[in-house]
């Protein structure tokens, strides 16, 4: 799979790690920032209330 | 090994390998959502403790502060209206209390349960708050003795709040740590004599209790019934969080009664006011 986008992303071996780099900022940031914070309030860790 | 039978190997190989990257990446998100709950989530509440800390600042400054007893009467849902400092936990420790326990309203800070009385009323004042990320305000509450303080800061007024006795100095507790000055208008309501010690027999520093007792923030607290009528209740306030640190099988809950009321004037500010209610600074 990795190996699989590794070889096509396009262009020599600097522009490729930096478009990987790119893609794996925007994925973790995608998880922080809108998948974590809706899926937090639906699992049943941290309820304080009684 | 002819061709297609190496053909077929190579395929398998792809596909355990992909399985196997998808593990891996499994493993990672898994972990990032542990970084997430743990410390993300502590920045972004932070952000926004800022902005309700601001929002209240601003309120309690503005002209319409001439009528603070009608803005108490019930605060908004999701708005700040009080703070919250336990002294016991550093000169630092300060939170707005925002109205509401639901989790959009606990992710800004510790939240009121509406309907439980507002600071300095007669009857229990509901605070929940997390234990665990979201600026977790009641991490250390497990730390907090007896007779340690719990002060909420209204707009005009400062009310003193201390934990009432554990329930292994219930028994001793006139004669051993109520000679503390500090400690000395610390009730325990409990009455000898009374089946179960009377109203408040239940009501000791902290108690660990299953997450269906909401009866814990009960103006008598753990006595649904109300056995009291409202000019009789104790003024108290009780803080709410999970238990144990990272579960939520149960709850752990500290009850405080008041001892004091300092108007903010006379006060002048929290660090002013440590120095009057005798805590160290």
């Amino acid at each position: 799979m990795y190996g699989w986008i590794w070889r096509h992303l396009p262009g020599p071996f600097g522009i490729r790690l930096l478009a990987a780099l790119v893609l794996l900022t925007g994925i973790v940031a995608l998880l922080m920032f809108v998948v974590f914070p809706w899926l937090e309030p639906k699992l049943p860790f941290n309820d304080v209330s009684v | 090994m002819g061709r297609a039978q190496r053909q077929r190997a190579s395929a398998l190989v792809v596909v355990v390998r992909t399985l196997g990257e998808l593990m891996i990446t499994f493993g990672i998100v898994i972990l990032l959502f542990v970084v997430y709950t743990l410390y993300v989530t502590d920045v972004i509440a932070a952000r926004q403790q800022d902005d309700v800390d601001d929002k209240l600042e601003r309120s309690w400054a503005s002209p319409v502060a001439q009528q603070p007893a009608e803005r108490l009467v019930k605060p908004e849902l999701g708005s700040g209206f009080a703070r919250i400092y336990l002294p016991a936990f550093g000169e630092d420790f300060r939170f707005v209390v925002v109205e509401g326990v639901g989790s959009p309203q606990l992710a800004v800070g510790p939240g009121h349960y509406p309907g439980t009385a507002l600071p300095g009323q007669p009857g229990n004042v509901g605070i929940a708050g997390h234990r665990i990320g979201k600026g977790a305000p009641f991490n250390d509450l497990d730390k907090l003795n007896s007779c340690d303080a719990v002060v909420l800061e209204t707009e005009t007024d400062f009310f003193i709040y201390r934990v009432m006795p554990m329930s292994d100095e219930v028994a001793n507790w006139g004669k051993v740590k109520q000679r503390d000055p500090r400690c000395a208008a610390v009730p325990s309501l409990r009455q000898a004599g009374q089946p179960e010690g009377g109203p408040y027999g239940r009501t000791v520093g902290r108690r660990i209790v299953t997450p269906d007792r909401g009866d814990a923030v009960a103006p008598v607290p753990y006595r649904p019934e109300n056995p009291l009528p409202k000019a009789q209740q104790a003024s108290l306030v009780t803080l709410t969080t999970c238990h144990p640190e990272y579960g939520n099988s149960e709850r752990m809950i500290i009850h405080g009664a008041l001892v004091n009321q300092i108007p903010k004037q006379q006060a002048g500010s929290y660090q002013a006011l440590l120095g009057l209610i005798g805590e160290p600074v």
